[in-house]
């Protein structure tokens, strides 16, 4: 393997040395946080540094021509600039930053984590951009009036079930002449929780109590309860024909069977190890979603057991809640990242 | 801060805040181009003119910009202009027109965030190049007014979601100008200055003067006595000598061809030589004083007879001509400032005979032959040579002669005319025909031009000599007493060395009124000419200070700092005054909470460190629940729970008790406090 060229592995060095000080300059910041000056970065944008060429020209051309107002001219407008550092610095110094709700997600949805800003000084704050730290352009901007507050919501991506910590929050700000740049970062102490994703055509709810060799229950077959889509290994009878016939082939028509319920139902309990070991745990744990939110929707009571731990029937939003958080949490998968 | 509104402009719907800020950018460069119409031509101020209002116009409307292929032949076609106009596009004037233009069409094409900070800078650079014309106090006023235009703007531009009225922006942007004052005149006042170009400048960087020339024919000096503009300015180290006294001595001219008088060079088949030395004595005590001159484009230096050394400019020593005319070694084209020691007893080439004195004798052939043959009956009449200036001068003073600014046109036989046939004339006029009369009459005598005179500023002490002073006078050569001054104007019309010109002719009246005449020239004392004084003086101090603030002049007001910031007294006094201004900020900052807020803060804090914040959305009661659950000694948990009861009781005491703090509350508490350890 040939080696990177000496240029490429300095800067590698240098770079992960510079995420390091950052993870260990903002290592996690429990409750409110107050950006004081340490936590505030101010460099020149390239806006300021034109202005600096600006200053460079204005000077030789007052000492080329000796034009006396020249001078102060420059001097007034580098100046402005000083002060203009010292401006956009207190633009951000001393907000203080507090975590709000983080609001539950599916897996693969974005989560919202809402922070909030207040301004317990006397200066309005003025265009301050917050966004998470991994985004180019910071997309949300604030106005934080003087003893106010405000309100950002930031969407992190989630990928794994359990609880996703709130991504770093970087703000900034250019305010008020938009000659440097006052950045600060954050990294709030709230999370998350994401539920396993809710399987895809998911068979059928397991109605019968009893656990079936591939997990399939059926119900009675009194009552047609509308349609799923096949499986394959359904009995031809029992597919809806007609539907099919009306589905236009053409744009993907697909094969639907009829489910029947009714007669005699036995309690559901939705149930881990009843699932089929061929599917590893995340496959069962996203079916087990998928059901509890069918049940759910069905209004039909619903037990959940998962190994040693074991919810007694309910229906209601509460107990969604606390069905699909046991299923975030199995197994441990907990404090992440 | 209020609510974010957008400003309603008085006569059409809100417009969005997009257009808002692009009007307001383009009233900025407004502003910023307003003084360049003084001297720019008129079809550039009309082509910007008329580029500034289409933007307008699309912004208002809500249309695309014009696409390049419409704004390059533009611009072609306006270089071409500039070009056609000063025949160069590299001169100071053609920049200054192209840079005018580039702004104007920048406008047309803005289209992302950087253009607009392209605009703001160039405008900058168009407010210095406005200096090149004029650095009045005015001109700085219009500055700062400028910068707070493109800092409004430039922060309009930054703004997102509320934005405040146009007035708390201007506001803003004038706090940011007023901050930075002190820094810019720290800055202005320390920044190391250095002299002069670094490197060549332009041909025309310099406008063109307009003063005094080393020629004079009748009809010149006349001519410059209508321009007010100051030569230069004096100020003299002690009591300034007396009007009469104030000769102002310049170029020397020898030379007459029977109309214009002009200074002796050196003709080659003439055999002249310039003599090595001149002699010159001074006695008794010299005057001390300081001149700041206009630039002039000459290279004359002018001073008070007799200079006893030669001035050092920046550039360098002044040199001197065997006529003891000062010159400096290049034109004057800015404002110079320099030094000078002039004795009033003084001889000039004072012995028996004088080197070379034909040189003073010589009269042009066939001319003036009246004039001649009445100096030859002088030197008859008088042996003595001060005789015959004294019969010159009687002459002068009883024969009729007057002085006026207006004389008749003389012809070919100037002096026979003046001294026979017109008899009035201007101080030309008088110096000419008396210095013909003297060289008739055989005494060495020559044209010395320069000013006489200068007005005396009392709130400053500067004489402030103008163009309108310009003089003509004479000096003959005595025996043993060398070169001295006579001026015939003093005998025609005393006034004109005694009072100045203003006096001695006073400007016909407008219009014929008499009253309009006496108020354009008041009296010293009036409430007119006091302002008059007052706005000299200020714009003297601002030529010294900020226009001319060489080097040497850093140097001389660094040292006399040094001697006074950098003694014990004034540190104290500064160490004094940073410790009055952080107490009374912590004494403010204090003042504005309730003590007993402040109390409880404090109890909040404490019990936080003995392992019980208060959680943010704890009140008292609660807190005082959570306090008398935990695990602490028991003597601070009763001052605790006691505390927070009685803080509960006075905070949340329902309306019917109208009891304030009650007297004794806040040392209560502090007691409270103070046991909670």
């Amino acid at each position: 393997m040939a080696r990177l060229p000496l240029g490429a592995r300095v800067f590698g060095w240098l770079r992960g040395r510079r995420s390091t000080w950052r993870e260990r300059s903002t290592a996690r910041d429990r409750g409110e946080v107050e950006l004081n000056q340490r936590r505030v970065y101010v460099l020149p944008t390239r806006a300021g540094l034109g202005f600096g060429a600006l200053l460079l020209a204005l000077l030789i051309g007052s000492v080329n021509y000796d034009l006396g107002l020249g001078f102060g001219l420059t001097f007034v407008a580098a100046a402005c600039g000083l002060v203009d550092m010292f401006y956009t610095y207190r633009n951000l110094a001393h907000l203080h930053l507090r975590p709000g709700r983080a609001s539950a997600v599916f897996a693969g949805e974005e989560a919202p984590f809402e922070l909030l800003l207040a301004n317990r000084t006397r200066l309005s704050r003025f265009a301050v951009w917050v966004d998470v730290d991994t985004a180019q352009d910071p997309r949300h901007a604030v106005d934080v009036p003087a003893g106010g507050g405000a309100t950002v919501v930031l969407s992190g991506a989630s990928s794994r079930r359990g609880w996703m910590q709130a991504p770093r929050v970087r703000l900034a700000t250019r305010f008020p002449l938009g000659l440097f740049n006052a950045w600060s970062y954050w990294q709030p102490d709230s999370r998350a929780l994401v539920y396993p994703f809710p399987e895809q055509d998911a068979p059928p709810l397991p109605v019968s109590g009893y656990p079936s060799p591939d997990g399939i229950g059926s119900a009675g077959s009194d009552d047609f309860a509308g349609v799923r889509s096949y499986q394959p290994g359904d009995p031809l009878r029992q597919l809806a024909w007609r539907h099919i016939a009306r589905l236009d082939p053409s744009l993907g028509g697909q094969l639907v069977t009829k489910q029947f319920e009714g007669g005699a139902l036995d309690e559901l309990v939705l149930d881990l190890d009843a699932l089929p070991p061929r599917l590893d745990l995340e496959s069962k744990l996203s079916r087990l979603a998928r059901w509890v939110l069918e049940a759910e929707l069905r209004a039909l009571p619903y037990a959940l057991r998962l190994g040693r731990q074991s919810i007694e029937a309910a229906l209601g939003p509460a107990h969604q809640a606390a069905c699909l958080e046991a299923l975030a949490l199995y197994g441990g998968a907990g404090e992440d990242r | 801060m209020k609510a974010s509104r957008l400003p309603l402009p008085r006569f059409s719907s809100p417009l969005s805040r997009d257009k808002q800020d692009t009007l307001l950018l383009l009233a900025s460069t407004v502003l910023v181009l307003l003084p360049h119409t003084a001297h720019l031509p008129l079809w550039v101020t009309l082509l910007c003119g008329a580029t500034l209002a289409w933007r307008a116009l699309l912004t208002l409307l809500g249309r695309r910009m014009p696409a390049n292929l419409v704004l390059v032949p533009l611009a072609v076609v306006a270089m071409a202009g500039v070009l056609h106009t000063y025949h160069t596009l590299l001169g100071r004037d053609a920049g200054v027109a192209m840079l005018v233009l580039l702004v104007a069409f920048k406008m047309l094409e803005m289209h992302a965030r950087r253009d607009l900070f392209v605009v703001v800078f160039l405008c900058f650079f168009l407010v210095l190049t406005n200096f090149f014309y004029s650095q009045s106090i005015g001109t700085a006023l219009l500055m700062l007014a400028s910068i707070v235009a493109l800092l409004t703007t430039q922060l309009s531009f930054q703004l997102t979601g509320a934005v405040p009225p146009l007035r708390s922006r201007l506001l803003m942007g004038a706090k940011i100008l007023a901050l930075a004052a002190p820094l810019a005149a720290l800055g202005f006042v320390l920044f190391p200055r250095i002299d002069g170009p670094l490197w060549g400048l332009p041909d025309d960087a310099h406008g063109a003067r307009s003063g005094l020339s080393d020629t004079m024919a009748p009809g010149q000096v006349s001519t410059l006595a209508q321009s007010d503009a100051p030569a230069f300015r004096v100020k003299f180290d002690g009591p300034p000598p007396a009007q009469p006294q104030l000769y102002w001595r310049g170029p020397v001219l020898g030379a007459y061809d029977g109309r214009t008088w002009s200074r002796l060079m050196p003709r080659p088949y003439r055999g002249r030589k310039a003599p090595q030395a001149v002699s010159l004595s001074v006695r008794g005590e010299a005057r001390r004083y300081q001149i700041t001159m206009e630039p002039s484009n000459t290279r004359w230096l002018f001073a008070l007879e007799m200079p006893g050394a030669l001035p050092q400019l920046s550039s360098g020593t002044a040199g001197a001509s065997p006529e003891l005319e000062l010159q400096a070694s290049a034109p004057v084209r800015e404002r110079i400032r320099y030094d000078l020691a002039s004795y009033v007893d003084f001889s000039l080439q004072a012995g028996d005979t004088l080197d070379n004195a034909f040189e003073w004798l010589l009269l042009p052939y066939g001319r003036n032959l009246k004039a001649l043959a009445a100096g030859r009956r002088l030197r008859q009449d008088y042996p003595e040579p001060m005789r015959r200036v004294q019969a010159v001068l009687r002459q002068f003073a009883t024969g009729g002669y007057s002085y006026t600014l207006e004389p008749p046109l003389l012809g070919a036989e100037a002096v026979d005319e003046f001294l026979y046939d017109t008899r009035s004339g201007f101080c030309e006029h008088y110096a000419g025909a008396f210095v013909f009369l003297m060289r008739a009459a055989g005494i060495p005598a020559r044209v010395v031009t320069g000013y006489q005179g200068g007005e005396l500023n009392p709130i400053d002490g500067y004489f402030t000599v103008r163009q309108s002073d310009a003089h003509a006078w004479s000096e003959v050569w005595l025996p043993r007493q060398g070169w001295v001054r006579i001026d015939p104007t003093a005998a025609v019309s005393p006034d004109r060395v005694q009072r100045g010109l203003a006096r001695a002719l006073p400007a016909p009246a407008p219009f014929g009124f008499e009253g309009l005449g006496r108020l354009l020239q008041p009296d010293p004392d009036s409430l007119l000419a006091r302002v008059r004084y007052a706005i000299g003086a200020a714009n003297n101090g601002w030529n010294q200070w900020v226009l001319n603030y060489t080097p040497q002049r850093q140097h001389a007001l660094m040292e006399s700092l040094q001697d006074k910031l950098f003694s014990w007294r004034s540190a104290a006094l500064f160490a004094l005054a940073c410790a009055v201004l952080l107490l009374a900020r912590k004494l403010s900052r204090q003042g504005r909470e309730d003590p007993v807020d402040r109390l409880y803060s404090a109890l909040c804090q404490r019990l936080g460190q003995l392992g019980l914040p208060r959680a943010p959305d704890e009140g008292p009661t609660a807190y005082a629940a959570r306090v008398a659950g935990a695990a602490l000694a028991p003597e601070p948990k009763a001052a605790a729970a006691e505390f927070l009861r009685r803080y509960s009781a006075w905070r949340y005491a329902p309306p019917t008790q109208p009891q304030p703090h009650g007297a004794g509350l806040p040392t209560i508490l502090k007691e409270l406090l103070s046991r909670v350890r």
